[in-house]
């Protein structure tokens, strides 16, 4: 729990800027990181991390600034020192031309049902041990790549505009394996995540290498020549696509000014293939599950996408203000996304089994978009992704290139797997921040425009 | 933290505590001050104005061949930090196929200041803000209907300690700035012209690059008279034709396709699970004809004022000025102690010589890992811009990256930029809106056909490069002169 110390400092902190009339948003950040990172069948980096941050924003008018401290809070003044950079930033910044929407816990929250003190707590030899098991049972004649983030977040958030505080607590892991053939260069991948550490378990991991591994020592691989092919997407494929286009087209600030690829569509207008729904949903368990907004709102389920139609924009603090619009307490920082599944059978190549050459790109290096405003991404397959025909793996296939369109992509799926997954798209840039989609495991959409392909592996 | 010199004191004392203990190598690194502010004007309006600020101190072992890396920013917590570095190490070295070993080094003493003029912390807000506002004001336009202008500012104090007696103190200082307009086109697409700061190379690294016309502050008349070409302008068609990248479009395919995929610890696997691998092998190196004889790739830290030069590097070696191609073939590598004793000994052969220097970590809180530092094309001899148009029969002029996307080995590539200049016949005819180019490394590099002389080569600034796991953010520069890649695939098929 939080530290009743820090709690008890900021609290008075946030009480006496409160008396003097400040304006000010208080955010801590508290993680217990621990990173093992594996390079060459070996622990290449064993490391830990206990940071505590404080943000400080204070608004005077029209006039904002912040300050960001990260270090030992010990005492009261060092809390004051950081309240006062802020308000002097903010004294002689200049106004903006619009009103600022204040900060405000709506009511309170303390929530930490995706708390795990076995993983808050878990022993880096466990990582090390699990990390040898699967070695010895894939084969010690592999290279081995990988790496094992856990680690336990706390965020408090406090505003001068009122008493109530936010509290989060929650745990995350993300779990990756990369087997790469010595000589010949393919390599294969397995992620896991998770809030518990019971969620993650060595056998699901050798179990889906070890199925792949026949295919690839057996073929040589195959180059893609460009055109038009029917794909099976895995869930981390989906995530890519479905994160990017929400993204660039889901948020309030591309759509009002015109750099998104909904620019000229509107709520109401259909925008996607009727089969696809989305939502962001923090309560939903298979994401990291965030109950309030860094401005202090209340999260709940918020729909985007419904058969297709564009629902709702997001609206975070600043575009709402700007825009004369009001703050959705969802924006596209820190996600919850949720795509509905379908239908499918759980095993993609039965779903593919009377679709002739299929490519199965399970998921997408590097995307980006050339063109935001038409919703055009590229990105290139790089693990475990193969040629099937009627059901069947016949050959992996060296790295391809997607080059293509949101609404091409999402508008021609003929298939969507019934079985959700969930997709890890946490980043650790700069503070621990879990994010989380739930996705269907598998999607098959038709022609698909391969532009490109490596030559071997 | 407190004290300075008892905290450098306590290190020095913990250092010895764990050598003595077993460890094959220990270092810190005390960050003193670790200071950032970033300034945006989002049309006129401060949507950024942020300071952080952060100190702390960052502890490497090396046990059995195997790292340990633990940090804090609460100096009373000196002597937990280095045990708990100590003990993730030890337990790191029970999984080990590879030992990491760094050699043995005679001391290293020395110092690295990077040169500045004015400390843009020394500026006040309100002068920055003043100039910023200048600049958004030369930006306006009635068809513009989004400027950006956006500054950030560094200052590292750093203090290096390590087992063999080597002591060293960086105080860096870097500056980005980039300016950006935005318009609809003829197809209601917003189409974009931004300029980033970037150096000649030589002088200094203060507030004075921002205020400097050639360099940064001058440009804003230029983009808008561009931009208002590129929003009438055709679309590029699909073809093959020679491509010609001006520096600021250059320095990222540099960045993207000779730079990482150079990183050695990224040739050895190091970054398989998340960046990705290299095409490279160890192999490469003495044999492989990476580009044509055009083609010659230093990494430099002699740079004055780049965010790449930091005078040495995280592992205390001296930043090195090397050749990683030399006139087409590849001979050297992007490295760091560890990474090159690893290579050589997997090789069974000296690969390399001595590291380069290229061990960085981002914060006092991150463990060190291969990076680029100022990787450049060198000069070469055909002469300026002009001069390479009037030798191409068809081709583009292309600047400023819009997208990029990497195959996870480095060994495609596919860029979008912000605007072509067609070429027909030795002349620019006309501006082309949504350039985008892609292609194969290899066979890219060996289509280079020319690069201009000293007057084209600039030194561009990259301030979010993204790597390693936890992930790093880096400050890197590149020097690159104009260069004319042949038959290059170019637009979009239909």
């Amino acid at each position: 729990m939080l530290d009743a110390n820090i709690r008890s400092i900021l609290m008075q902190v946030r009480d006496e800027a409160a008396d003097q009339g400040i304006h000010a948003t208080l955010l801590l950040h508290h993680e217990k990181s621990h990173l093992m990172r594996i390079g060459n069948s070996s622990v290449s980096l064993n490391t830990s991390e206990d940071l505590l941050r404080l943000d400080m924003v204070v608004t005077d008018g029209r006039r904002q600034g912040s300050q960001t401290f990260l270090g030992a809070i010990a005492d009261a003044d060092v809390v004051r020192s950081v309240l006062a950079a802020a308000k002097e930033k903010a004294r002689v910044a200049s106004p903006k031309t619009y009103d600022p929407i204040p900060d405000e816990v709506d009511v309170p929250v303390s929530e930490d049902s995706q708390f795990d003190t076995d993983l808050a707590e878990l022993d880096p030899e466990v990582k090390e041990s699990a990390y040898r098991e699967i070695f010895g049972k894939l084969g010690e004649e592999y290279n081995y790549s990988g790496s094992w983030s856990s680690g336990a977040t706390e965020v408090y958030l406090l505003t001068t505009a009122n008493r109530n505080e936010a509290y989060h607590r929650g745990t995350d892991q993300l779990f990756s394996l990369v087997l790469k053939h010595p000589a010949s260069k393919w390599e294969l991948t397995h992620q896991q995540t998770g809030w518990r550490a019971a969620d993650f378990a060595a056998e699901k991991t050798t179990d889906e290498i070890g199925r792949l591994l026949p295919t690839f020592e057996n073929s040589g691989g195959c180059k893609v020549d460009p055109g038009e092919y029917t794909v099976i997407l895995g869930a981390g494929a989906i995530s890519e696509i479905v994160g990017m286009a929400a993204w660039t087209g889901l948020n309030g600030r591309g759509w009002e000014e015109k750099q998104s690829w909904t620019a000229r569509m509107k709520p109401g207008d259909m925008i996607l293939g009727e089969n696809i729904s989305l939502v962001d949903d923090p309560g939903n368990p298979h994401t990291f599950m965030f109950g309030f907004d860094m401005c202090g709102r209340k999260r709940g389920i918020f729909p985007l996408i419904g058969d297709g139609e564009l629902l709702n924009l997001m609206y975070d603090s600043g575009t709402a203000a700007r825009y004369g619009r009001k703050p959705t307490g969802h924006d596209t920082g820190s996600p919850s996304l949720v795509m509905d599944t379908g239908f499918g059978p759980s095993d993609p190549l039965d779903a593919a089994r009377d679709m002739g050459r299929v490519l199965y790109i399970p998921a997408l290096h590097y995307m980006n978009l050339p063109s935001r405003s038409k919703g055009i991404f590229t990105g290139s397959s790089r693990f475990n992704a193969v040629l099937v025909e009627d059901g069947r793996i016949v050959s992996p296939i060296f790295s391809t290139r997607i080059t293509d369109s949101f609404q091409n992509v999402l508008g021609n799926v003929s298939v969507i797997s019934s079985i959700p997954e969930s997709v890890n798209g946490s980043n650790t840039y700069g503070r621990r921040t879990p994010v989380a989609m739930s996705v269907p495991s598998y999607m098959i959409a038709s022609g698909i425009k391969i532009t490109d392909s490596a030559d071997s592996f | 933290m407190t004290d300075a010199a008892e905290v450098k004191n306590d290190i020095s004392q913990n250092i010895s505590r764990i050598s003595s203990g077993g460890a094959g190598y220990v270092d810190a690194r005390y960050y003193m001050e670790d200071s950032s502010e970033t300034l945006v004007l989002y049309d006129g309006d401060l949507e950024a104005n942020d300071t952080t600020v952060q100190s702390g101190v960052g502890v490497r072992v090396l046990w059995d061949g195997a790292w340990g890396f633990a940090a804090t920013s609460d100096p009373s917590g000196l002597r937990s930090c280095f045990d708990k570095a100590a003990q993730n190490a030890r337990t790191a070295s029970e999984l080990v196929k590879a030992p990491l070993f760094m050699g043995k080094r005679d001391p290293v003493r020395g110092s690295y200041s990077t040169p500045v003029e004015v400390d843009p912390f020394t500026v006040s807000l309100q002068d920055k803000l003043t100039f910023m506002t200048r600049l958004d004001n030369e930006l306006k336009d009635e068809f513009i209907l989004k400027r950006i202008v956006y500054a950030n500012f560094m200052k590292k104090s750093i203090h290096f300690q390590n087992s063999e007696g080597s002591e060293i103190q960086k105080d860096l200082s870097h500056v980005f700035g980039m300016m950006m307009a935005m318009a609809l086109d003829c197809d209601g697409e917003m189409q974009r012209r931004s300029m980033n700061l970037y150096s000649t190379g030589d002088g200094t690294a203060g507030w004075e690059m921002m205020t400097n016309p050639e360099l940064f502050s001058g440009h804003a008349g230029r983009i808008k008279s561009e931009l208002v070409e590129l929003i009438k302008a055709p679309q590029l068609e699909h073809g093959r034709r020679s491509v010609i990248l001006l520096p600021g479009q250059g320095h990222l395919q540099v960045h993207e396709t000779i730079g990482h995929p150079l990183e050695l610890d990224r040739i050895l696997g190091y970054e398989l699970s998340y960046a990705g691998g290299s095409f490279v092998d160890l192999d490469s190196f003495g044999k492989l004809q990476y580009g044509s004889e055009k083609l010659s790739v230093s990494s430099y830290g002699g740079i004055e004022n780049s965010p790449g030069s930091f005078g040495f590097d995280d592992d205390g070696t001296l930043e090195l000025d090397y050749l990683l191609i030399d006139r087409g073939l590849l001979v050297n590598a992007l490295t760091s102690r560890a990474m090159v004793n690893e290579a050589n000994e997997k090789a069974g052969r000296e690969v390399f010589r001595q590291s380069g220097g290229a061990a960085r970590a981002t914060s006092f809180y991150k463990a060190p890992i291969d990076r680029m530092t100022n990787v450049n094309i060198l000069p070469g001899t055909d002469g300026t811009l002009e001069d390479i148009i009037a030798s191409t029969e068809d081709g583009i002029v292309v600047d400023n990256p819009v997208s990029w996307s990497i195959g996870s080995n480095r060994e495609h590539f596919h860029f979008g930029c912000e605007i072509a200049w067609e070429i027909k016949d030795g002349k620019r005819t006309r501006i082309l809106r949504n350039p985008t180019y892609q292609g194969h490394t290899l066979e890219f590099y060996r289509s280079l056909s020319a690069v201009g002389d000293r007057s084209t080569w600039k030194v561009e600034q990259v301030n979010n490069c993204g790597k390693g796991e936890p992930n790093q953010v880096m400050q890197i520069g590149h020097g690159v002169p104009v260069v004319k890649f042949d038959d290059v695939i170019t637009g979009e098929r239909k």
